[in-house]
């Protein structure tokens, strides 16, 4: 796939994980481990990941960090202005005076428990059946192909509104209603993959040897598959964090007693006017978070694609 | 929102890209009000809404019998003059009409044929949603051309309640004549005050003052136009920016701006909703009474009413508060509930429901701070030893299963009870609505007999007996009734009706 | 050609009727009476028995759904049960405040998206590109409502510049001609109402466009930066060809295909996103109006728009398909 016209790397000049395995085996061992962690220390992926490591940590670590209960209620402390340093409230009070930094901490470990899950799961239910799709062709793929024709035909946040409102607020509810058109993607880079694959000479090959199908897929399909996945699956994460809070913030999502940010914004959102911390903090967080995310899945990408990223040669 | 930035702001505004937005101006030739109103008319057929509001905007331009003024704390006539029930059988009430009443545009005079026409069709028309206001009709027939009779089912005391406010007269001729469709949309005359001009579904409705009309007083405005503006937000804007005169429901955390603000006052008014907790004694744990008992006084009303409600509801004492017939300050004060957390926890110590669990279940967004209300609750009941959750389903949800029986215990409010009668058999009386599943052999022969007493003040007194015993066996926990808020534009003179309807001829233009 | 266009339709039946099937049977499987939802409070059983029979609503799902599919394919989706209007009537009615602001949403993301990458993409790694790839994912991270409420917060009210709902100012402009307001009085000459309404439109189309913005300025910037290495711009470049032609004629054009599949596939995200933002901004469009329907579990409603928006995914994907064959004539033979 490599472009002969293309500058060929040197040691200077590493940008991919390609590069980095072409030099390597001309490096002492200390030198090669520095060397692979070299692509990986982009800006975009630095500040992405320091995101995300963030989002997990205090998602972990919410009961410890989180200076008030989230679900404390007090009613003559409601609605109170950010205190900052000076004042007990960090970030003020809702309308029934839970600590908002309390509830924003632990809204961010319900997002990030939410956006896993759906992707896991999507990820696996869609490169299954795109992993099938594409090796078997024939009918089973022209079924699944129907299937993600139909699905894909839905405005998005149409079916999981419909899906929502219609079958109940539960937790278990929200994840199918995000997962029900998010393993598509996955199902479409996996099918493709596993269709040119399909024809390799290499398939032929280990079949004549006797391998059977299953083999032939977990040993050379999924493992190309996992990049692709890596890159889908991190995106995928931002989207349901925006998802469940738009779903939440049309009232439709997780039960209240647990706070996520999208809850947080659809409560806010009617003291807008007169109370912003409530609608802005929540806001803020699901936007960096997202960002951060969004700056880690594309830095992964640049660096598992090789044709994507050159150094510039601009315009000069 | 300081105010040099928004006078700033307000010229930049002017200067740019707003252009000449269609300010009204104030009464000189013509008059206009414009109410930003929350809720909409679905349909050009009078008996297609059950609201309030459509209630109201029908009977200002068909006209009403009669309706309730909250003023002189009676029934007041309007297309009828008077009215009475016969000694003899109580089931048959005479109704005079006022002659000489001229329809708009065409200048016909009102007769009993059309009000039996009108009742008829209220309970026949396909797409009526107002059957329940003819229910008690046996029959209604035309005495002669100014009088009608009407035949209940059995002795209805507060028949007053249904036929009005509730029932417009549209005319007969009209109806034989175009049928329904035609009649409705393009020869909309009545004998109210208002002629429609144009409705705009969930847009707009714009009535014109019809100023030979009886009804109509020189004060009131040319036009009054009501526009749908769902966002609480927007007609506050609205109001401040003079794009509307009479902004309703404004929600309590909104008040101040208005109060502040140099063009608009900030009216408080009684409302007729009875918010509640209902109580299901056909579920555990509520199929004990004390569990009841103990839920009721778990909840700290003034502390909800002041920090969620900025203080704009009045705590019910009885099940209905001021303003709502049958209601007397001596007769509430002894059935107050208390707030004790302490004989609550003791009740349900007493009676080994420690733990018990409850799931609380409400609407988001459909009364006042519904949400934010309810939240509140779940650490008072919590407090004196329920294991209590919230649920906020979705409303048709909710409504279904309420509608079944099958939420043990909700948070909801019954709104236009002004004669509580109806409202009470409704959800109180053996046979009537599944949603409570209450039966109470005292409490049915207290309601059949306040619906047989005709003597008002006998029967202000049993409807009060009917109160005690319903709050004694405590199938629900009466709340509040909130206060709606209106911002009233300085031009304009209104007292905001408790009902929530806007009647142009009450509205007087400065 | 013709060929392809033909299979691509004859393709698209079965998927639309099975979407008309799934709609139907969800909204009817959901919990909530809708007879029971729009009569009053205290409509009695019989009532509510004959509002489902006049409905129909008392026959099996099946006969339902066949006498939706003859009516729906003779260009009639029902009665809503809350408004008595032909569905098809309500929706044409606020059809073209949602589709106006699609458009004019798209316009701002291609307008800033597009010029924003293509100079990104010709100075990689500059302080150009630094900001451009900034914004691309500052687009693609911000959540369009809350985007939109931090947009009514400061710009509506605290500098009281544009207003935060509605379409236009009540008594502006002049007799519907399109439905498009903007249109409508642009062909009115009337430039006072041309001027409001732009006013009423621009918060939320960058809140419902700045999603696309991202990512079309991310797309432009990498199909940019490919090109930029492509032999025939070399070749260009060696012959002398100035740098602002090669790169505005070549790269460009080039671009253009990841652009379209761009604002393709991301329109279905549009066209949900509308809702939310409809929402916020009380625009008068299809959007809020679906959203009451569910409220009302008004069927007919409910059904007819999701049909209305899916079968403008589908076909505006189907003219998204046929401008690739044209610009590319490989993929026309492709199949």
């Amino acid at each position: 796939m490599t472009n002969s016209a293309l500058p060929t790397p040197d040691a200077q000049n590493v940008t991919t994980i390609d590069d980095a395995q072409s030099v390597m085996p001309d490096l002492p061992r200390r030198a090669r481990i520095l060397k692979t962690l070299r692509p990986w220390l982009k800006p975009k992926i630095v500040l992405g990941g320091t995101v995300v490591f963030m989002l997990v940590f205090i998602g972990i670590f919410a009961p410890v960090i989180a200076p008030y209960d989230p679900n404390g209620q007090n009613l003559i402390n409601a609605l109170r202005a950010p205190g900052w340093f000076s004042e007990p409230h960090f970030l003020g009070t809702d309308h029934v005076g839970r600590d908002i930094l309390s509830r924003i901490i632990y809204g961010a470990r319900i997002s990030l428990v939410i956006a896993a899950t759906v992707v896991v799961i999507s990820g696996v239910i869609g490169i299954g059946l795109g992993a099938i799709s594409g090796f078997f062709a024939g009918r089973t793929d022209f079924l699944i192909q129907k299937l993600v024709e139909v699905v894909w035909a839905f405005p998005p946040l149409l079916l999981a509104i419909a899906i929502m409102a219609f079958f109940g607020q539960s937790l278990l509810i929200l994840i199918v209603a995000l997962v029900v058109q998010r393993w598509i993607p996955y199902c479409r880079v996996a099918g493709g993959q596993a269709l040119s694959l399909r024809t390799r000479d290499f398939v032929d090959a280990a079949r004549s040897l006797g391998a059977s199908n299953t083999r032939i897929i977990t040993r050379h399909v999924l493992p190309n598959l996992i990049q692709a996945a890596m890159v889908i699956g991190t995106f995928a994460m931002a989207t349901a964090i925006i998802a469940e809070a738009s779903l939440s913030f049309l009232g439709l999502g997780v039960p209240p007693a647990i706070p996520t940010w999208g809850s947080m914004l659809a409560d806010g959102r009617t003291y807008i006017s007169t109370s912003w911390w409530l609608a802005l903090f929540p806001g803020l967080c699901i936007f960096f978070t997202v960002l951060g995310i969004n700056m880690l899945g594309d830095g992964m990408r640049d660096l598992f694609d090789p044709r994507l990223k050159r150094p510039g040669q601009g315009m000069g | 929102m300081k105010p040099n930035r928004r006078f700033i702001g307000a010229a930049l505004a002017s200067a740019s890209l707003l252009g000449a937005a269609a300010t009204l101006s104030p009464a000189s030739a013509a008059s206009t009000v414009v109410v930003g109103a929350t809720e909409t008319i679905s349909s050009h057929n009078p008996h297609g809404d059950s609201i309030s509001m459509g209630y109201g905007i029908w009977c200002e331009v068909y006209g009403c019998l009669g309706t309730y003024s909250f003023t002189k704390g009676a029934y007041v006539g309007m297309l009828a003059e008077s009215w009475s029930v016969d000694k003899a059988d109580p089931n048959i009430w005479t109704f005079k009409l006022r002659q000489g009443l001229k329809r708009h545009v065409d200048g016909k005079e009102l007769t009993s044929e059309d009000v039996v026409h009108s009742i008829t069709r209220m309970g026949t028309d396909p797409q009526t949603r107002q059957k329940q206001n003819v229910k008690h009709v046996k029959s209604v027939k035309a005495i002669d051309k100014y009088t009608v009779e009407v035949v209940t089912k059995q002795p209805t005391a507060p028949l007053l309640e249904f036929l009005f406010d509730r029932v417009m007269i549209t005319g007969k001729d009209l109806f034989d004549k175009h049928g329904p469709k035609v009649a409705d949309r393009q020869y909309p005359l009545g004998w109210g005050p208002y002629k429609l001009k144009e409705i705009v579904i969930g847009q707009r409705i714009v009535l014109e003052k019809d100023p030979a009309s009886t009804f109509a007083k020189p004060e009131n405005p040319d036009t009054l136009i009501f526009r749908i503006m769902r966002e609480p937000e927007q007609r506050v804007t609205a109001l401040l920016n003079n794009e509307i005169q009479i902004a309703q429901f404004i929600p309590p955390h909104l008040g101040p701006r208005i109060k502040s603000a140099t063009n608009a006052n900030l009216v408080p008014t009684s409302s007729v909703e009875l918010m509640f907790l209902a109580m299901s004694p056909k579920k555990k744990p509520f199929d004990n009474a004390t569990a009841r008992k103990a839920a009721c006084m778990a909840i700290n009303r003034d502390a909800i009413i002041k920090a969620i409600l900025g203080g704009q509801a009045e705590r019910l004492d009885a099940p209905i508060g001021e303003g709502q017939y049958a209601y007397n300050p001596a007769d509430a004060a002894k059935m107050k509930v208390p707030y004790d957390p302490a004989a609550a926890k003791a009740l349900l110590e007493k009676a080994g429901l420690v733990g018990a669990e409850i799931e609380l279940e409400t609407p988001v967004g459909r009364y006042v701070n519904d949400k934010q209300i309810t939240e509140s609750m779940i650490p008072m009941l919590n407090a004196v030893g329920f294991k209590a959750k919230l649920k906020t389903p979705e409303w048709p949800t909710l409504w279904a299963n309420v509608q079944k029986g099958n939420v043990p215990f909700f948070y909801m409010g019954r709104g236009g009870v002004v004669d509580p009668s109806p409202a009470f058999a409704q959800y109180f009386e053996t046979g009537g609505s599944p949603r409570i599943g209450f039966s109470s052999a005292k409490v049915d022969a207290l309601l059949q007999k306040e619906r047989a007493t005709f003597d008002p003040e006998e029967r202000k007194k049993v409807i009060n007996q009917a109160f005690a015993q319903i709050v004694e066996e405590q199938p629900a926990c009466f709340m509040w009734k909130h206060k709606l808020l209106y911002g009233i534009s300085k031009g304009v003179a209104y007292t905001p009706n408790p009902t929530g309807k806007v009647w142009g001829s009450e509205i007087a233009v400065k | 050609m013709l060929s392809y266009i033909v299979r691509r339709i004859l393709g698209t039946i079965p998927v639309i009727l099975l979407i008309s099937l799934l709609v139907f049977m969800l909204v009817q499987a959901a919990p909530g009476d809708p007879a029971d939802l729009l009569l009053s409070d205290e409509a009695t059983k019989e009532d509510i028995d004959d509002a489902r029979k006049r409905w129909g609503l008392d026959q099996p799902i099946h006969v339902q759904y066949g006498k939706f599919l003859i009516a729906a394919l003779q260009g009639d989706l029902g009665t809503s049960f809350r408004y008595t209007d032909p569905v098809v009537t309500m929706i044409v009615d606020r059809l073209p405040a949602t589709i106006e602001l699609a458009v004019v949403s798209i316009l701002i993301a291609l307008i800033v998206g597009v010029p924003l990458g293509v100079w990104a993409g010709a100075r990689p790694n500059s302080w150009i590109d630094n900001v451009g790839s900034f914004v691309g994912f500052f687009g693609i991270s911000m959540p369009n409502f809350w985007f939109g409420i931090m947009l009514i917060l400061v710009v509506s009210g605290y500098f009281n510049l544009l207003p935060s709902a509605g379409r236009s100012t009540y008594g502006v402009g002049g007799p519907p001609i399109t439905g498009f307001f903007i249109l409508d009085n642009i062909i009115h000459g009337d430039w006072n109402a041309v001027r409001d309404g732009i006013s009423y439109i621009i918060l939320p189309a960058v809140a419902l466009g700045t999603n696309m913005m991202g990512i079309l300025m991310r797309v432009t910037r990498s199909s940019v930066l490919e090109v930029m290495h492509e032999d025939f711009v070399r070749t260009a470049r060696a012959k002398g060809v100035r740098d602002t032609v090669v790169l505005w004629r070549h790269v460009v054009r080039n671009a253009l295909i990841p652009i379209i599949t761009v604002v393709g596939l991301e329109l279905g995200t549009l066209l949900s996103g509308s809702i939310i933002v409809e929402t916020v901004f009380s625009w008068p469009g299809s959007g809020s109006l679906l959203i009451s329907a569910i409220t009302s579990r008004d069927y007919p409603l409910i059904t007819g728009t999701v049909l209305t928006y899916t079968l403008a995914f589908v076909i505006i994907n189907f003219i998204i398909d046929i401008l690739y064959g044209t610009i590319d004539p490989r993929i026309r033979f492709d199949k």
